[in-house]
C-alpha cells in the first residue's frame, strides 16, 4: 500500500496498519535546498525542486505544495512585506477604512497573482511524486482571507455589524471554493483550509459566523468536488474542536497548544480523523533528534488506535527546523515500533560502555563510519548510506566502509561514546564530517582525498 | 457604589455608548473621578483580563470592552489630570522588527491600560533601538516585546543586549512574549520576565512598576 492509500484510508476512516505522516514543510522546505522564502514562494523551478527535497528525505504520505496563506490576500490587495525565513506578512489591509465586500469579479482566477507559479509547481509534484504521494492544496480559511482584508476590526465588527461579518465571510468561502477548484484541477487530492485566527474566538462566535460557511465548503468539497478535506487551526482551539467536528471536514489538524488526546475522542465522536501535533519550536526547532524521535513514538503509543489519526507538525514547519530532527520524526512515524525499541535501548545504553572504538589513530586506510537510524527503512539513512556505498565503488579497498545502525543496542551505545548527535552522519577516520545533510560524491571523495 | 458596578458590568460586555453615559452620571452625582477610574473602569477590565487568561472570553470580548474602557476613560482623563490622579507606571511596548503581528501586543496594551499603567505604542516592526529610545526619553519602566514568529523572537535578544549597550539595563525591565517565547528562551537571552498571555503581562508589568521585582 503506498503512503497515499494509506492517508486516503484515514481520511476514509478506515482501518490503518499505521498513522500516516504529513510534515508540513512550507518556509523549510527551502532550508533544504538553501533557498530562501521569498524564492520559494515566487520561483517554481525553486519550489519543486525544494518540495522534492522534502519528498526524498521525510518520505511523507501526504505532502502540502504551498504553505502561504498570503496567496489570496496579495491577489485581493493587501500588501505583502517579504522576509527570508518566513512566509509572507501583510502589511495593508483594503478593506480596514471601508466596511465594504469585494465583488466576485475579484475572485481569483488562474492568472492572476503568483497563481501561474503555484498551480505549474501544483501540476509538477503531481507528475514527479502524486502516484505515491498525497498532495494538499492549502487555502486561506475564510475567516483568517476576512482579517486579512478588514484588519483587526473584523473582531468589532462582530459586535457592530454581524451582518457585514457574514457578507464579507460569503465572499471568502466563495474565495475558498474558488481556490479549491483551482487546486483540486492541478492536482491536489486534499484540501485543507487553513484559519489560523479560529483559535481567538470563542465556540459561540464560531457558530454564529463560521459553522455555516465552513460547513458549506466542507460539503462543496466532499459532494461537489470528490476531494478529501481538511481544517487547519493553531493556537489553543480546544473549546472549538466541537464544532469545528460539527462543520464536517475530514480531518482537522491542531498543534501542540491543544491536548491531542482529548480532542481525539471528541472527533471519534464525529468520526473526524485528527492531525499533530509534534511542537514546532520546543521540539522541531529546539529540540534534539531525540526529543523529535520520542514525542512522536511517546505520541503514537498514547493513541487507542491508529484509525483516524494524522502524525503532523503542529503548523507550519520552521524554516531553521535542523533536518536530523524532522528525519527523527519521520523515521519514529513510518518505523514506530523499531524506533520506540530504539528510545528504550537509547536509556537503557547509558551503562553499556562495553564497546570498543577503532584505535583511529593507527588505521591502516581511511575508514568511513556510517551511523544510521536504519538505511533500510529510513530515507535519508538510505542516501547518506548510498553516497558512502558510491565512495566505496570508487575507492575499492583503499577504504573500508562501516554501517551501524541505531537500531541495535550496541551500536547506540557506539554513538554515545563517539559523541554522535544527529543520524545520519558519516565520520571519517573517527572525525565527524557529514551530518543529516548527504554530501555530493564530490564533497565525500574531496574528504576521503584528504584522509589518503 | 451602584453605579461604579453598573460601569463595570456594562464594560465587561463592552456597551460603549452605556459605559459613557454611566460615567457621565457617575461624575455628575460627585463621585471622584480616581474613584469613578479604579472602582468603574479599571475594577471592570481587570474582570476582563482574568476571563481572559481563564480562556472564558476571547480577543473579540476584550476588544470591544477596551473600547468601552476608552470611551469612559476619555471622559475622565481632564477630571483626572485636574485632581493630580497619575498612572501607575509608564511602559513601551512594540512587535519586534520583522514581525508585523499586532493582535497580542494591542491586547497586552489594553490589558496594562485596564491596570492603570500608561502605554507607549511604538507598533510593529519596531528595531531595537527604537525600544531604548522610547524607555529613555520617555522614562519607560519596562520594555514589552511581542513577537509570533519563531524567527522573529530573537529580536528580543537583541533588544535587551541594546538595553545593556545604552546603559540603561539596571533602570529597566525587559517583558517579553509571544506564541513562540518560552520561560527558557526568557532566561536563555536574559530578559526579566515571560508571561503566556496579556492578562498574566499586565500583572507582571503592575508588579515591577511597583517594584516587585521580576518573579
Amino acid at each position: 500500500m503506498t503512503g497515499k492509500e494509506l492517508l486516503f484510508r484515514t481520511l476514509r476512516h478506515e482501518a490503518v496498519p499505521r498513522a500516516p505522516w504529513v510534515p508540513f514543510a512550507g518556509v523549510h522546505a527551502g532550508a533544504l535546498i538553501g533557498a530562501d522564502a521569498e524564492q520559494l514562494l515566487t520561483d517554481g523551478d525553486t519550489l519543486v525542486r525544494a518540495l522534492l527535497e522534502v519528498n526524498r528525505l521525510y518520505k511523507p504520505d501526504g505532502q502540502p505544495v504551498v504553505f502561504d496563506l498570503q496567496l489570496e490576500a496579495e491577489i485581493l490587495g493587501c500588501e505583502l512585506v517579504w522576509a527570508r525565513d518566513c512566509p509572507p506578512s501583510v502589511a495593508s489591509h483594503p478593506l480596514a477604512d471601508a466596511p465594504e465586500v469585494p465583488d466576485a469579479g475579484a475572485l481569483p482566477t488562474p492568472e492572476r497573482g503568483r497563481l501561474p507559479m503555484v498551480l505549474s509547481a501544483m501540476r509538477r509534484m503531481k507528475e514527479a511524486v502524486g502516484e505515491t504521494t498525497a498532495l494538499y492544496g492549502l487555502l486561506c480559511g475564510p475567516f483568517t482571507l476576512a482579517s486579512h482584508l478588514r484588519g483587526n476590526d473584523i473582531f468589532m465588527d462582530m459586535f457592530d455589524d454581524e451582518d457585514y461579518v457574514r457578507e464579507l465571510l460569503a465572499f471568502c468561502t466563495a474565495c475558498a471554493k474558488r481556490m479549491a477548484d483551482l487546486f483540486l484541477g492541478a492536482g491536489m487530492d486534499v484540501i485543507a483550509v487553513v484559519d489560523p485566527l479560529v483559535s481567538q474566538i470563542s465556540e459561540q462566535h464560531f457558530e454564529a459566523f463560521l459553522s455555516a460557511p465552513f460547513t458549506e465548503l466542507f460539503r462543496y468539497l466532499r459532494e461537489d468536488k470528490g476531494a478529501f478535506s481538511s481544517l487547519f487551526v493553531c493556537g489553543n482551539a480546544t473549546r472549538s474542536i466541537e464544532v469545528m467536528c460539527r462543520t464536517a471536514p475530514d480531518s482537522i489538524s491542531v498543534d501542540e497548544n491543544v491536548d491531542i488526546l482529548a480532542a481525539k475522542e471528541i472527533c471519534d465522536r464525529y468520526n473526524v480523523a485528527i492531525g499533530g501535533n509534534i511542537p514546532l519550536t520546543s521540539i522541531m526547532l529546539h529540540g534534539t533528534q531525540q526529543d523529535n524521535i520520542k514525542y512522536v513514538v511517546d505520541l503514537l503509543a498514547r493513541l487507542p488506535e491508529y484509525r483516524n489519526f494524522i502524525v503532523a507538525p503542529g503548523c507550519d514547519m520552521p524554516y531553521a527546523v535542523p533536518v536530523e530532527n524532522a528525519i527523527g520524526a519521520a523515521q519514529a512515524a513510518l518505523e514506530t515500533e523499531a524506533m520506540a525499541e530504539m528510545v528504550k535501548n537509547y536509556v537503557q545504553a547509558e551503562d553499556d560502555t562495553d564497546v570498543e572504538l577503532p584505535d583511529y589513530a593507527h588505521l591502516e586506510r581511511p575508514l568511513l563510519e556510517v551511523f544510521t537510524l536504519d538505511s533500510a527503512t529510513c530515507a535519508a539513512c538510505t542516501y547518506m548510506m548510498g553516497a558512502a556505498n558510491g565512495a566505496k565503488a570508487r575507492y575499492g579497498g583503499s577504504i573500508d566502509v562501516v554501517e551501524y545502525k541505531f537500531t541495535r543496542k550496541e551500536n547506540i551505545a557506539r554513538c554515545k561514546k563517539m559523541g554522535v548527535q544527529n543520524l545520519p552522519a558519516i565520520y571519517l577516520n573517527g572525525e565527524l564530517k557529514f551530518s543529516s545533510i548527504i554530501p555530493s560524491s564530490e564533497e565525500l571523495d574531496a574528504a576521503i582525498d584528504g584522509a589518503l | 457604589m451602584g453605579i461604579l458596578n453598573e460601569i463595570s458590568e456594562q464594560l465587561q460586555i463592552g456597551k460603549a455608548k452605556l459605559v459613557k453615559e454611566l460615567v457621565q452620571q457617575a461624575v455628575d452625582a460627585g463621585i471622584p473621578a480616581g474613584e469613578i477610574l479604579t472602582e468603574g473602569l479599571l475594577a471592570g477590565m481587570s474582570m476582563v483580563g482574568e476571563r481572559f487568561k481563564n480562556n472564558e472570553i476571547f480577543v473579540p470580548e476584550v476588544l470591544v470592552a477596551a473600547r468601552a474602557m476608552n470611551m469612559g476613560a476619555a471622559l475622565l482623563k481632564p477630571l483626572l489630570a485636574d485632581a493630580g490622579v497619575k498612572a501607575s507606571g509608564r511602559v513601551c511596548i512594540g512587535t519586534v522588527k520583522g514581525d508585523l503581528h499586532d493582535i497580542g501586543k494591542n491586547l497586552v496594551k489594553m490589558m496594562m491600560e485596564g491596570r492603570g499603567l500608561e502605554v507607549v505604542d511604538l507598533g510593529t516592526d519596531v528595531p531595537p533601538e527604537r525600544y531604548i529610545a522610547a524607555a529613555r526619553d520617555q522614562g519607560c519602566r519596562i520594555i514589552c516585546c511581542s513577537a509570533l514568529l519563531t524567527t522573529t523572537m530573537g529580536v528580543m535578544a537583541d533588544v535587551v543586549k541594546c538595553a545593556e549597550a545604552a546603559g540603561i539595563r539596571d533602570s529597566v525591565k525587559i517583558l517579553i512574549g509571544g506564541a513562540p517565547v518560552t520561560d527558557a528562551f526568557c532566561a536563555a537571552i536574559g530578559a526579566d520576565r515571560y508571561t503566556p498571555d496579556a492578562a498574566t503581562a499586565a500583572d507582571a508589568a503592575v508588579s515591577l512598576c511597583r517594584g516587585e521585582g521580576a518573579a
